[in-house]
């Protein structure tokens, strides 16, 4: 094991997937066990209308005639193989039913993604640099107000603003019929992803002009300049690499949590995604969609985690010469 | 229909969730219509007429053909179905109408017309019906209706394996003797005398459907103006125009979409900003929104109810002088307000208010809080205390009990409202006060449902097995074998009066059904039916784009 704890950024990229797999793993039981916590899941499923016969047939569709042991390891084997079962309440396949969704969601967060976090990352920056001028004063107050604002009604302003009230330039709704991608009627993307952009660029912002003024007052950055440095490099060189590791992890959580809490989104633009399945299966009881979409989730955070250590750790010479 | 119509009182403007109805809607079963069978004799008279082309076409200018229609339902979600038989969510219901037909149909008005797929439907006996088919009507295969299809389309909702909303209703049915007497002519026995029949044959439910049809993903093969090309459940359907239909003229839209929505605001805002031409459950506060915006709200007085239902046999209910008071406690006036933003109209603890038997003589009760107080007093239940379980399913259940409790502090009663999420779950029906929904239908039907010891849903275990109502399931019986209307309605009078005086139900209000739609479009007239939007543009071929 000695390897692993040395080997630089390879051994701990593989440190930190050793330890996703465990997070993994704990999520899954603990997925596996609120199940069973609701009792018989078959009965709670069936609700009034149960038969003996149906309930019978459902607990050896669920293997609930196996030991609680052998649930856990059949449930997660076909887990591991990509077989999420039949949801119940559609009675087809769980990856069928959420293959276009989770296409839907993927494309509406990497949008947000791709626009807020250079929008924010440049905001904060430039905020830092003219701190307590116009700018840094205006873009504050935005953001602060902003970051105040519940998503949905950031989203319900648009609409009145973009579709409906003031202009009529825009769908108000995001429909994406199914066999459509939504990149096939991209007008569409354009009001959810403005909330989403103006939900996440504040907190990401913020965190970059706070980041920004502390480097800038470093003695690195007095040095650089007192080295005559032009100020562009300063910046660009020395102050951002610098500013920005905080700002990976701010990032990761905003995205991780854009991929599971976008559900207040897709309600009002009627856009369907992951959150509104979630939803729709919780209040059906569809186990095999919730433990597919619980799992889904926790694997979006060990992922966007990882990747904001890695990065964090490419970009800060402190830390990447530990390794 | 029950559930539907009563979950589609948005009258309150609660927004509903799609799946919360599903549960609900799914519990109910089968749904027949009020109008009383009276109207059988007035059937037969008018047997043989041919079907008038347009039902009510009051709006300004002729028809025009052509458009997209889309609408936007509440509700549904991974449990939506396609069946021409059978409904889970509230999308399901509007779907189902654009491709399937009944033989019989109710008109705005909710009384029985022979404008469907049968000439006319005749009693022969108490005990035995004939039903004659139109002829020459396809279905959307080219393949003719016959007797067949009505035998194979009865025998589908009788089985019960199959699971069907409307198999209850089947119940007096003698599925396995219907008869084909000819093509177009099936003989239809009963198990025991049934004057609800025709009801129960244009309850949108049993729909038509050819021999050997299968739900989906099977093909839907309907006799309806609307044909089904795509469907995706949770998210949206489209229906092309079924070019063969056999009403002439009919029907006008090109395509008819119909898409689901989770949340009214999205719903609202696609009808404000013009991505759907109409939709279901417009929330009361949103109507003066919409109408200022010179788009137009369809306000429709149903007969659907939302009750305080006491168990007449658990305590403190198994006193009727508690029940009385407790009716005395009510301020209905205040209620349709608080609860139905003004769109209601004010009832009288009876239901089915459409019905020819409906009983109007009864004194209306009114809030009476001294008087309830002294009856409690007579009890001894002075300062009671009791639980009263609700959810969040059909719009105004859980504001009902808010509001009650609020108004019984008056009378020194407490109640402890309990919002329940999993209400139709194993204590349903054991509950001692308790508060449901069901929706339109004639009299004799809904208590069928909900009002005799086999009812599969009576929340107040009425009747009483002995004493006062106690002779309440014999009237019953002949009430249903009664060929005599007069003889009908006085049976029934009589039974109002015994669950007026004894029984356990607390019916405030009769709720309205308002939905939203462009001026576009044009067709659309208030129905006292079951479904939203007059059932939904009667089945998509009474309106068009203007």
């Amino acid at each position: 094991m000695r390897w692993l704890r040395q080997g630089g950024i390879a051994g701990f990229i593989i440190r930190r997937l050793m330890l996703g797999v465990l997070v993994l793993v704990l999520v899954s039981i603990l997925v596996f066990a609120a199940t069973q916590a609701l009792g018989d899941p078959a009965r709670a499923i069936l609700g009034r209308d149960a038969t003996p016969a149906s309930l019978a047939a459902l607990r050896a569709e669920l293997n609930l005639d196996q030991s609680v042991l052998g649930q856990y390891f059949s449930w997660a084997g076909g887990l591991l193989q990509g077989d999420l079962g039949n949801s119940l309440a559609a009675q087809q396949p769980v990856t069928e039913l959420l293959g276009s969704r989770l296409v839907n969601s993927s494309v509406l967060v990497l949008c947000a993604a791709v626009i807020s976090i250079p929008l924010s990352i440049a905001i904060g920056s430039w905020a830092a640099l003219r701190r307590e001028k116009a700018f840094d004063t205006v873009s504050s107050s935005v953001m602060l107000v902003l970051a105040a604002l519940p998503e949905f009604v950031v989203a319900v302003l648009l609409v009145m603003l973009f579709a409906t009230t003031v202009l009529q330039v825009l769908p108000a709704i995001s429909p994406v019929s199914p066999g459509q991608r939504p990149w096939q009627v991209p007008e569409v993307l354009v009001l959810p992803t403005a909330t989403l952009v103006l939900a996440v660029a504040p907190y990401v912002a913020r965190i970059m002009r706070a980041s920004m003024v502390e480097v800038l007052e470093s003695d690195y950055v007095e040095m650089a300049r007192l080295k005559g440095l032009p100020e562009r490099t300063v910046l660009i060189r020395h102050a951002l690499p610098n500013a920005i590791g905080p700002v990976f992890q701010v990032i990761a959580i905003n995205l991780a949590y854009l991929a599971g809490g976008v559900v207040v989104i897709e309600y009002v633009f009627n856009y369907s995604g992951i959150g509104s399945a979630l939803q729709d299966a919780v209040v059906n009881q569809d186990l095999p969609v919730v433990q597919a979409l619980a799992m889904l989730i926790a694997g979006v955070y060990v992922v966007l985690n990882l990747l904001a250590d890695v990065a964090t750790i490419l970009v800060t010479p402190r830390l990447r010469t530990r390794l | 229909m029950t559930a539907s119509s009563a979950s589609g009182n948005e009258t309150n403007g609660h927004d509903q969730t799609g799946s919360w109805l599903s549960a609900a809607v799914s519990r109910r079963q089968f749904f027949v219509g009020a109008g009383g069978a009276a109207v059988l004799a007035g059937l037969s008279a008018c047997g043989g007429s041919s079907p008038s082309t347009s039902t009510s076409p009051s709006a300004t200018g002729s028809p025009k053909r052509g458009g997209n229609f889309r609408l936007g339902v509440t509700g549904g979600g991974a449990k939506d179905i396609f069946d021409g038989q059978n409904i889970i969510t509230k999308p399901d219901q509007a779907r189902l109408v654009s491709a399937f037909e009944t033989l019989l149909t109710f008109d705005d008005e909710y009384q029985l017309t022979n404008d469907g797929l049968a000439e006319e439907v005749t009693a022969d006996s108490p005990t035995q019906y004939t039903i004659k088919l139109r002829e020459g009507i396809e279905f959307q295969n080219g393949k003719t209706m016959t007797a067949d299809d009505v035998i194979y389309s009865l025998q589908r909702i009788g089985t019960e394996g199959n699971g069907l909303t409307g198999f209850a209703a089947t119940a007096s049915m003698d599925i396995k003797g219907l008869k084909k007497l000819d093509q177009y002519t099936v003989r239809l026995p009963l198990k025991t005398a049934d004057s609800t029949i025709p009801q129960t044959l244009a309850s949108y439910t049993f729909g038509i459907v050819p021999v050997d049809y299968e739900a989906y993903p099977s093909p839907q093969i309907g006799t309806g103006a609307y044909k089904l090309k795509s469907f995706t459940p949770g998210q949206e359907s489209v229906s092309e125009r079924n070019p063969n239909y056999w009403r002439s003229g009919e029907p006008y839209f090109d395509t008819v979409t119909i898409t689901n929505f989770a949340d009214s605001t999205a719903q609202v805002n696609a009808l404000l900003g013009g991505q759907i031409d109409a939709m279901t459950d417009l929330p009361a506060s949103q109507v003066q929104v919409v109408e200022s915006r010179q788009l137009k709200s369809l306000i429709s007085k149903t007969g659907g109810w939302v009750p305080l239902c006491m168990a007449i046999d658990m305590p403190p209910f198994d006193d009727n002088r508690v029940r009385q008071a407790m009716r005395l406690i009510v301020d209905r006036e205040a209620m349709i307000q608080q609860i139905a933003s003004g769109y209601g109209f004010l009832a009288n603890d009876l239901y089915a208010p459409f019905d020819d038997g409906y009983n109007e003589d009864l004194p209306q009760r009114t809030q009476d809080i001294d008087q309830a107080k002294s009856l409690l007093k007579d009890a001894g239940m002075e300062g009671l205390t009791v639980d009263l379980n609700t959810t969040n399913g059909a719009a105004g259940m859980v504001s009902l009990a808010t509001v009650f409790a609020s108004q019984a502090k008056e009378a020194g009663v407490t109640v402890n409202v309990k919002n329940v999420p999993n209400y139709y779950g194993d204590d349903y029906l054991k509950l001692a006060f308790s508060v449901d929904f069901w929706g339109t239908r004639g009299y004799l039907n809904q208590v069928q449902q909900g009002s005799l010891a086999s009812s599969p849903y009576n929340e107040t275990h009425w009747p009483p097995k002995s004493g006062e109502g106690s002779n309440f399931e014999s009237l019953y019986a002949q009430a249903l074998a009664a060929t005599d209307d007069s003889k009908r309605i006085e049976l029934q009078h009589e039974m109002q009066k015994l669950e007026y005086e004894y029984g356990g139900y607390i019916i405030p209000f009769f709720g309205s059904l308002i939905d939203g739609y462009s001026p576009e479009v044009q067709g659309f007239s208030p129905s006292k039916g079951t479904l939203n939007l007059a059932t939904f543009g009667h089945g998509y071929r009474t309106i068009w784009f203007g």
